[in-house]
């Protein structure tokens, strides 16, 4: 592969690049697992999302001592590091939305736009490994840039139009309210982050050629 | 590609027996350029009117939008797909009908609306994945 000649992989790399798949794919499943829990309104599945989390994060220390060790030349580690810890703020963000939603509970008013943004973060999740498949191939990345932005965007519009609807939704107290926006703003806020990752990537592959 | 993965849900509507100048104010407020027009009576009885009809049928005729009502200037029966349809038929039926929006719906519920835009982007979409079939 592109990358693997570029790089001269060795085993090292070899695991550096596993890995980042890995949590890519991780990411897709946690987000398809977020949306069917949300659909259902099953707790406990939404629950066992923590435990996700925890996954990444030990993928992501292994990609990162593994780079560390010196796998990959040292000009491309600080941004490979950089790429994997945008990733991991996805899981993270994820996380607190889990807890978000175990504390409160979803209006029906907003359900089905919540849910749709769920289904919307995971088409953009498969369009980002997608992106990292290419890049890997070393295929042009603008195309699937694109596509994510085109994501990210529409989950924007819903944003907006999910802060007017919840105005007119009646809070009982202070934490309510703020649980509430607290989960829409980590909901909306997911595909931003995989943008920014996409953009991470995009600067890797360019650095290398 | 399924036309409910690029619709957009919020859907903007007026009442009928409202006056052109009522349906102007929407749309200017919220900046779209059309809103689903209720008829009374049973489901799926909409129409539609545009930023386009309102500048042909009335401003530029000198007529008083508020003279007006909506139903007297709105298009029925609105175009209607069916929430699995793919965007590709979406694109050809808009394309036949030189329409520029059609309406998703989910039996004899409305839910969503495709606009030319929407299939732009779905377009770039299924380019990204690897499918061309536009």
């Amino acid at each position: 592969m592109f990358f693997e000649k570029i790089m001269s992989i060795s085993k090292k790399e070899q695991v550096v690049t596993n890995n980042m798949r890995k949590l890519i794919k991780l990411l897709c499943s946690t987000c398809d697992l977020f949306r069917k829990a949300l659909e259902k309104d099953d707790r406990n599945l939404m629950r066992s999302l923590i435990d996700l989390e925890r996954e990444s994060d030990s993928i992501r220390r292994e990609i990162i001592s593994k780079i560390y060790e010196g796998a990959f030349l040292p000009y491309l580690r600080p941004d490979l590091c950089r790429f994997v810890e945008i990733v991991d703020h996805v899981f993270d963000v994820l996380e607190d939305i889990v807890l978000y939603y175990l504390d409160g509970k979803i209006p029906e008013q907003i359900k089905n736009e919540c849910i749709r943004v769920a289904y919307l973060n995971l088409k953009c999740c498969e369009m980002f490994l997608i992106t990292f498949e290419a890049m890997l191939k070393g295929n042009d990345l603008r195309e699937k840039t694109l596509a994510i932005r085109i994501y990210e965007k529409k989950i924007d519009d819903i944003k907006f139009s999910l802060i007017k609807d919840i105005r007119n939704i009646p809070i009982n107290n202070f934490w309510e309210g703020k649980i509430l926006s607290d989960f829409i703003s980590g909901l909306t806020s997911i595909s931003d982050i995989i943008e920014d990752a996409s953009d991470s990537l995009q600067i890797i592959n360019v650095s290398m050629k | 590609m399924k036309v409910q993965e690029f619709m957009k849900t919020k859907i903007t509507s007026v009442d009928a027996d409202r006056s052109v100048y009522d349906a102007v104010e929407k749309m200017v407020d919220r900046r779209i350029r059309s809103l689903l027009v209720k008829f009374p009576g049973k489901d799926l009885n909409y129409g539609i009117i545009t930023a386009r009809d309102v500048v042909f049928k009335v401003l530029a005729k000198r007529l008083n939008p508020k003279d007006i009502k909506v139903s007297e200037i709105a298009a029925k029966p609105v175009v209607c797909f069916d929430k699995n349809a793919d965007i590709c038929e979406a694109a050809a039926l808009m394309e036949k009908k030189k329409i520029a929006r059609v309406f998703i719906c989910d039996g004899n519920k409305m839910i969503g609306v495709i606009s030319l835009i929407d299939i732009m982007a779905g377009a770039l979409i299924m380019r990204a994945r690897g499918s061309h079939v536009f």
